[in-house]
């Protein structure tokens, strides 16, 4: 990069450097991201004997072990995002256009920062040390109130006791995403229906509801994708007990349990599709959103 | 709902909020406390630093979350002053590809990492070895660990010099430092770089966050980190692994709380992993 | 009985006073201009009207009721916003109707009312549109016709259009003022631009940290100023520290120069040092035509401005600006040249002590 002026280079071999500066990263890509995720996408189609098949697609829809995995999994994701998303969203509501003072509001920002980075092996301890047999809460329900969880039936270690353990980086996650688009909602927007005779109630329902509805409705989407990806929680909680598809994967990944490897990328594939499908809606709720919160 | 009516429901909620949030910490430090039967103390805590093994993992993590910070940074500046100033065209694809690491998360990335890289790299077609079977030996399996959490972080990193170059106008910058006589190595040096501080440092503290206490690309890897190590001793201690999480938290915490006081904002998200 | 009625108004927020003892009588179609710089109070004083902010102490009265502490949804006042403020989830159409489906006014009436409106405004194609389609002249025009269409009692402007090119202000101020006049409406009209409040107001209120000033018509606030402030903020202005000479006859003596002026001296006294302000179009030249004040004058400069040629001229010590209007076939002075130039003894305004 001898050349430093800013104007379009005037040798031969423009293009070459033109896109010379961007090379390493897209070498890295390549090497660590495309490359990988290639593997994975060629290895779904390809069977034992290494032809290419669609069986282990197929299989997919026809094992039913697989499918209860994904239905698991689509479950658990389904419930922390509505849950983490409506109590998510509650809380950024309260900070923003609900009127607490600031401080609550950054306390609430920067916790909601360290939080939703929480998630894994710490994250796992903390519960058991909550509602674990011998965890706080446990123990205060049974001295105090006299309800001993545990006969109930309830365990933490179960799809209930999972999604509390997820909620803790859900609701944060919701919390960073919709704080922006509260703040986008216009003072003056409140302004102009209170002065055209509405409630606050008629406010929310036809004006500010309706314009948040892309962010919330993305945001609950991110949420899903997150709980779906999730790995180290769900097994330094659960220690694989709970067979959601990442912790299949996992088997997978360790010793070939499916008997066959293809199936294992055919998985892996599934995941990426469920993954892509929740960031595609995403950003094509989140550029609705935009338009109107600018 | 203005300053005329008390927000009751906004108390309501975060005060629900905040409990949610610190019971599950408050239990775990309790807990961490109650090593030494019949009285609080630190007890976990000291047993905790005095194992060796503790040291050497969350050594090799911090070295490990050094490494990934330089990779990281040093990829994303260059490419994003470069698409700023003379490449807008690659902006969309670059964008792109930062946004993979969500739809590709960490226990797809580690599975095709290791199939890929348990055997050469060849150049397609022929037999020449571009890069050796990575987790053969150890330090091409620490490589691979931090060419996965460079993957991982690399759109927070990159985001956040990008939105730093953004902020700071760089292009503006770098035709009024020409204009002055400067050439690319001091413009990149004693123009961008230093501009780019906060940026940095917020990329850099997030990227800290996400390595030190990341264990699934870890384990799979079979590296001794800090991840795997707490999760080992999950398995067959209490008080110790308690104490562990407890100060993992205050850590992040703070590098947290450093990221809100360099960036004077919102900072930034991470996900589960 | 005036249809608005602001009395004592004084709002305070914390210990900061923000407006202190307003009073304003408003008569029905009155188009009534709030004008003053950033920060005088002007703003909040429309916001008391409308509601969004509650009178520390005062009355507000209108059409006889008193609404001081109503709430904003009750009043019946139209609000316009500088920021337009159109909710960006409905179109045209939808925006200008809210007011009357809120009331749950039947669906036909709506309709015609809404089609009223958009007729009013210009924008019969634009009907089925989303505020973001629209420039940010018609998406004022959508806030005022959605204001309108609920036939309120009084509209409230709140610098609506400071956020508009020069071209869409000049012309938008002239259709606001115009569908103002044609439906009758009483108006309250907040800016900090002066030109647009002498150019389209019944009345100006000129305001200035919390209280107001001057109120009266265009006419009388830039001629008969009351004081400094309305002097300087209205219009241009020079001015310049004189001596009193003799106040039995309206003498001054500014740098050795005499001045007569036809203000009233009765509280001034011989040696009393005090402020005087001419306005740059009442000084022309001595040589046209002879008023009662002709001074000598050294020429400094001379701004083309376009339809007015600003001369500035140098009497005493002191620099004054003498605006004359643009002839191509006046022979203009040479900077540097000694000339003279005269003015009325009504021109020469006296401010207050110095």
């Amino acid at each position: 990069m001898a050349n430093t002026t800013i104007s379009a280079s005037s040798a031969a071999p423009s293009i070459w450097r033109k896109w010379v500066g961007v090379v390493p990263f897209f070498l890295f890509a390549i090497l660590f991201l495309i490359l990988p995720s290639l593997r994975l996408f060629i290895g779904s189609f390809t069977n034992n004997e290494g032809k290419f098949t669609f069986d282990n697609i197929l299989q997919l829809f026809e094992q039913q072990s697989i499918l209860s995995a994904y239905w698991l999994s689509i479950r658990i994701s389904a419930v922390t995002a509505i849950g983490g998303g409506i109590f998510g969203f509650l809380l950024a509501y309260s900070v923003t256009v609900g009127g607490l003072p600031k401080p609550l509001r950054s306390m609430l920002i920067t916790f909601s920062g360290v939080a939703s980075n929480f998630a894994g092996v710490p994250l796992a301890f903390a519960f058991v040390a909550t509602l674990g047999r011998t965890g706080i809460i446990t123990a205060i329900l049974k001295d105090v109130f006299g309800v001993e969880i545990y006969k109930t039936g309830f365990n933490l270690y179960s799809f209930l006791g999972l999604s509390l353990t997820y909620m803790y980086f859900q609701f944060p996650l919701m919390v960073l995403v919709m704080t922006p688009a509260l703040d986008g909602l216009k003072r003056e927007w409140r302004e102009a229906a209170e002065n055209l005779g509405a409630s606050q109630f008629q406010y929310w329902r036809r004006v500010a509801l309706p314009v948040l509805l892309p962010s919330i409705l993305g945001s609950m989407i991110l949420l899903f994708g997150n709980a779906f990806g999730a790995y180290a929680t769900a097994y330094a909680l659960t220690g694989g007990a709970l067979p959601i598809v990442t912790i299949q994967i996992g088997a997978q990944i360790r010793g070939d349990v499916l008997h066959n490897p293809g199936l294992g990328y055919a998985m892996a594939m599934g995941m990426v599709v469920v993954m892509a499908i929740s960031l595609a809606g995403y950003s094509w709720l989140q550029s609705k959103s935009e338009r109107w919160l600018k | 709902m203005s300053l005329r009516r008390f927000p009751f429901w906004s108390w309501i909620w975060y005060l629900l909020g905040a409990l949610y949030f610190i019971l599950p910490l408050y239990a775990t430090f309790t807990f961490s406390l109650e090593m030494k039967r019949g009285a609080l103390s630190f007890l976990a805590y000291e047993k905790a630093f005095a194992d060796k093994e503790f040291w050497h993992t969350f050594g090799y993590s911090n070295l490990v979350a050094f490494l990934t910070i330089l990779v990281s940074a040093l990829l994303s500046i260059p490419t994003a002053y470069w698409i700023r100033l003379r490449l807008p065209q690659a902006r969309r694809i670059v964008e792109f590809i930062t946004l993979m690491p969500f739809v590709v998360p960490a226990i797809i990335l580690v599975f095709g990492l290791i199939r890929i890289y348990s055997s050469p790299l060849n150049v397609p077609f022929t037999d020449i070895t571009v890069i050796p079977p990575l987790t053969n030996f150890k330090v091409g399996t620490t490589l691979l660990l931090v060419a996965g959490y460079t993957v991982l972080a690399l759109p927070y990193m990159y985001r956040s010099v990008d939105t730093g170059m953004r902020t700071i106008d760089v292009a503006t910058l770098t035709e009024a430092a020409q204009s002055l006589g400067a050439d690319w190595r001091t413009i990149m040096f004693r123009v961008i770089f230093p501009n780019l501080r906060s940026a940095l440092l917020s990329g850099a503290l997030l990227t800290f966050a996400i390595v030190v206490g990341e264990v699934t690309i870890a384990s799979f890897l079979g590296v001794p980190a800090f991840g795997p190590y707490l999760f080992l001793l999950g398995q067959h201690l209490a008080y110790q692994p308690a104490a562990l999480s407890f100060t993992s938290f205050i850590l992040t915490w703070i590098a947290m709380g450093l990221i809100q006081l360099v960036s004077g904002g919102q900072g930034q998200t991470v996900g589960a992993h | 009985m005036a249809y608005l009625t602001l009395s004592n108004i004084s709002k305070q927020f914390g210990d900061t006073v923000v407006v202190e003892d307003f009073n304003l009588d408003i008569e029905k179609g009155e188009f009534v201009s709030f004008l003053g710089p950033s920060g005088c109070g002007k703003t909040t004083t429309l916001r008391m009207v409308a509601g969004f902010e509650t009178p520390t102490s005062g009355k507000i009265v209108l059409g006889g009721n008193d609404i001081t502490n109503q709430s904003p949804n009750q009043r019946n006042v139209g609000m316009i916003f500088q920021a337009y403020a159109l909710f960006p989830n409905m179109t045209v159409a939808q925006n200008i109707g809210f007011g009357l489906s809120i009331r749950k006014e039947p669906e036909a009436a709506i309709k015609e009312r809404v089609q009223e409106m958009i007729n009013l405004i210009n924008l019969e194609k634009h009907a089925d549109k989303y505020p973001y389609q629209l420039s940010g002249g018609q998406q004022q025009r959508v806030a005022l016709a959605r204001a309108l269409a609920n036939r309120p009692q009084v509209l409230l402007l709140d610098e609506p259009l400071s956020a508009l090119d020069a071209k869409i202000r000049v012309s938008l101020r002239a259709e606001i003022r115009a569908i103002q006049k044609r439906l009758g409406i009483t108006a309250i009209f907040v800016t900090h631009d002066q030109e647009e409040a002498l150019s389209i107001s019944d009345r100006i209120v000129v305001m200035n940290q919390g209280r107001a000033d001057q109120i009266g018509t265009p006419f009388e606030i830039y001629n008969f100023p009351k004081t400094q402030f309305v002097a300087n903020f209205v219009g241009s202005l020079n001015t310049a520290v004189a001596e009193v000479t003799d106040p039995a006859n309206g003498l001054l003596s500014m740098d050795g120069v005499q001045f007569i002026s036809a203000e009233n001296m009765d509280n001034l006294h011989k040696g009393d040092k005090v402020r005087i302000a001419i306005r740059p179009e009442r000084f022309s030249f001595a040589a046209e035509l002879r008023k009662v004040n002709v001074v000598d004058c050294t020429i400094e400069n001379i701004m083309f401005l376009g339809s007015v040629v600003r001369i500035q001229v140098k009497i005493g010590n002191t620099k004054f600006n003498m605006d004359t209007f643009n002839n191509p076939f006046l022979e203009l002075p040479k900077i540097g040249d000694k000339d003279q130039v005269t003015c009325s003894k009504e021109a020469v305004l006296i401010l207050g002590s110095a």
